[in-house]
C-alpha cells in the first residue's frame, strides 16, 4: 500500500537549500535529482501560523480566520489571543484521512496545542506547548513515549537570549536531534499511511543567525565562529532524512516542505511612529522610552488608526460604533483606507529611495474573511523591512529588531520536493506551485477527490499524475 | 401526575478495558452512580462544548504571557 510522508522544514528557503548548500546534502540531492523540486509560494501573510495549516487544509487564511499568531479579541485596543489548534475549524489532510479510514502521525505541526483528538492518528503538539509538563499528545499515553524517545527531555522550542548565541545554537542543535529521534520511533514503531513532522528549528537558525552566515547581510563580519553553522545544521538534518528515507521504504512517497522563505533583514520600519506623524495616531503623553503600544498612553479620542509589529504590519482604524472610542465614521471607513494606502505606497526608507511597500485589504485578498481580521495588512519593502510596532524611539527606522536580536525577515518562497523512491522523476522542475495546494495534492496521492473533500484549490500543475 | 416522562436510550459500545477503568473511577472520585451516567455527563459536556464552539482557552494568562515573550523575542510581534 502507498505511503505518503511529509518533512516540514519551517521556513528554508530556496536560495539555501537548492542554490547554497544542495551539494553538501546527499540526501537531499538524491531526492532533488531523482524526484521533483520547486518553489512553493507562502501564502499572505508567509508566517508560520497560518501557513501550515493553508498547506494541511487548502483554505487561505481569511477562510481560516488566522492572520498570524496574535489575535485582537473583537474590536478590543489591547485584548487579544495566541492562536491555537482549536481555532482551527477546518478539516486537516489528516482528520480527512481518518474519515477514510487511514492512518497518521503527525510531529509537530503548527498550531498543534491542544493535540486534537483524530482517530486512528497519533499526534504530538507543537513548539506552542507552554511546556512538557502539558497533555502534549493524542492519545495522552503516547507522551510517556515520546519522552522516552527523545531521552528523557522532549524540546518544543529554543530559547532567545539576546547575546548568548553559544546556548542558542547548543540548545537548537539538541531539540532538532530529539525530534528526529522521536519521528524515527513514530516512524518505525507504529502502523500509519501518512507521517508528518514539522522542524522549527530552522527558523530559529534564521533568525538567529543569518547575519553570521550571509555575506550579503549588512551586519555579516568574514571570519565569525557561526559562519558555517548553517551548513552544520542542514548537514545534520540531511543526515537525519537519510535515515527516516530508510524507514520510510520502498513504497513511501516522500515530500519536502517549507511554509515560507527566509532572508536577511534591513531593519525595522515604526509603523505607529509614523501613523502619529501622519496625524493618524495620537498619545496623551509622548512616549520618552522604548514602550509597546499597547502599553503606551494613547489618545484614543484622536486616534484614527494604530498598527502592530511583526514581519508585517496589521492597521485597525478607530471606527464609530464599533471601537468603544472610535473616532472614524462607518462611511469614511472606505475612503480612509485609500488614503493611508496611498500614503504607505509613498514611504521612503532611509537612503531616501521609495521603500516598495504593498499593502491588502484582506477582503479582497481572501475568499472569506472570518475571525479577528485587521483592516488593513502591509508589507514593508517586499518584506525586507519588518513592521516595529514599539513607539518612543528616535527616529522612523531601525537597524535591529526593536523586541529582540533578529537577523532575518521572511520571504514568499519556500521549496517543495517529492521523492518517489520506486521511479525516477528527473529532477524535473515544478513551477507556480503554492501552498494552499499540498493539501489537494496529498489526497489525490491517496487516490481522494479534494473536491468531494471540500477542498475548491486543484493540485499544482502537472503533479497529479506524478502522485498517482 | 407523578408519571415520569418516557425516556429514550440506546447503547454505545465503548472497550471493556475502558469500561472497567471508567467503573474504577467513578467508585473512587467522580459521585457518579454508573458508568452509562457518567459517560452521559462528559459526552454532553462534549458535544456541547463543539456546537458553542466554546472549548475553554488551553493557554493560562501566565502562559500567554510566555508565548507573547517568546514570539516577541523571536520578531512574530
Amino acid at each position: 500500500m502507498r505511503k505518503v510522508a511529509v518533512i516540514g522544514l519551517d521556513s528554508v528557503p530556496p536560495e539555501l537549500l537548492y542554490d547554497k548548500l544542495l551539494d553538501r546534502l546527499p540526501n537531499i540531492r538524491r531526492m532533488y535529482e531523482k524526484g521533483v523540486h520547486g518553489k512553493l509560494r507562502s501564502c499572505d501573510p508567509p508566517i508560520t501560523v497560518p501557513a501550515w495549516m493553508v498547506m494541511m487544509t487548502g483554505k487561505d487564511p481569511g477562510q481560516l480566520g488566522i492572520y498570524g499568531f496574535r489575535h485582537r479579541k473583537g474590536p478590543s485596543y489591547g485584548e487579544g489571543y495566541i492562536v491555537n489548534s482549536t481555532h482551527v475549524k477546518e478539516r486537516t489532510v489528516w482528520e480527512i484521512l481518518s474519515s477514510h479510514g487511514k492512518k497518521s502521525v503527525v510531529l509537530g505541526v503548527p498550531p498543534g496545542y491542544p493535540p486534537k483528538p483524530v482517530r486512528d492518528a497519533l499526534i504530538v503538539s507543537c513548539f506552542i506547548t507552554p511546556s512538557a509538563d502539558r497533555p502534549f499528545t493524542y492519545p495522552s499515553q503516547l507522551k510517556e513515549e515520546v519522552l522516552k524517545a527523545a531521552g528523557g527531555k522532549y524540546i518544543f522550542d529554543v530559547t532567545f537570549r539576546t547575546e548568548n548565541r553559544d546556548a542558542i545554537r547548543e540548545e537548537l542543535f539538541d531539540m532538532t536531534r530529539r525530534r528526529f529521534d522521536v519521528a524515527e520511533h513514530l516512524a518505525k514503531e507504529h502502523e500509519w499511511d501518512f507521517f508528518i513532522m514539522h522542524e522549527i528549528g530552522f527558523d530559529r537558525l534564521h533568525h538567529a543567525f543569518w547575519k553570521f552566515f550571509d555575506p550579503q547581510h549588512p551586519k555579516y563580519v568574514r571570519g565569525n565562529k557561526y559562519e558555517k553553522i548553517d551548513e552544520e545544521y542542514y548537514e545534520m538534518v540531511d543526515g537525519r532524512i537519510g535515515r527516516l528515507l530508510e524507514i520510510f521504504g520502498e513504497d513511501c512517497l516522500t515530500f519536502i516542505l517549507s511554509d515560507h522563505g527566509s532572508k536577511a533583514m534591513k531593519g525595522g520600519f515604526c509603523i505607529n511612529q509614523w501613523l502619529e506623524k501622519e496625524g493618524y495616531l495620537a498619545f496623551k503623553t509622548d512616549p520618552t522610552s522604548v514602550t509597546d503600544i499597547d502599553k503606551a498612553e494613547v489618545d484614543w479620542g484622536r486616534t484614527k488608526a494604530w498598527g502592530w509589529g511583526g514581519y508585517y504590519a496589521r492597521v485597525f482604524f478607530n471606527v464609530k460604533g464599533r471601537e468603544a472610542q472610535g473616532v472614524l465614521g462607518p462611511s469614511a471607513l472606505a475612503s480612509e483606507k485609500k488614503r493611508l494606502t496611498e500614503r504607505v505606497l509613498k514611504i521612503r526608507d532611509d537612503a531616501g529611495k521609495r521603500m516598495g511597500n504593498q499593502v491588502f485589504e484582506p477582503e479582497k485578498l481572501y475568499k472569506s474573511t472570518l475571525g479577528d481580521k485587521p483592516d488593513l495588512m502591509v508589507y514593508f519593502g517586499n518584506l525586507d523591512w519588518r513592521s516595529a510596532g514599539t513607539v518612543g524611539h528616535q527616529g522612523m527606522y531601525l537597524s535591529e529588531n526593536d523586541t529582540g536580536p533578529d537577523d532575518s525577515v521572511h520571504s514568499m518562497d519556500g521549496v517543495m520536493m517529492m521523492y518517489d523512491p520506486r521511479r525516477s522523476l528527473k529532477g524535473a522542475e515544478v513551477r507556480g506551485a503554492e501552498i494552499s495546494q499540498v493539501a489537494p495534492l496529498l489526497l489525490r496521492a491517496f487516490g481522494l477527490d479534494p473536491a468531494k473533500e471540500g477542498i475548491e484549490v486543484r493540485p499544482p500543475d502537472g503533479m497529479v499524475e506524478r502522485v498517482a | 401526575m407523578g408519571k415520569t416522562l418516557p425516556t429514550k436510550y440506546t447503547t454505545v459500545s465503548i472497550p471493556k478495558t475502558l469500561h472497567a477503568r471508567l467503573e474504577k473511577l467513578i467508585s473512587t472520585k467522580t459521585g457518579f452512580k454508573s458508568v452509562s451516567d457518567y459517560v452521559t455527563f462528559v459526552l454532553r459536556e462534549v458535544v456541547t462544548m463543539h456546537e458553542t464552539s466554546q472549548s475553554p482557552d488551553p493557554f493560562s494568562s501566565k502562559d500567554i504571557e510566555e508565548i507573547k515573550a517568546r514570539l516577541k523575542a523571536l520578531g512574530y510581534l
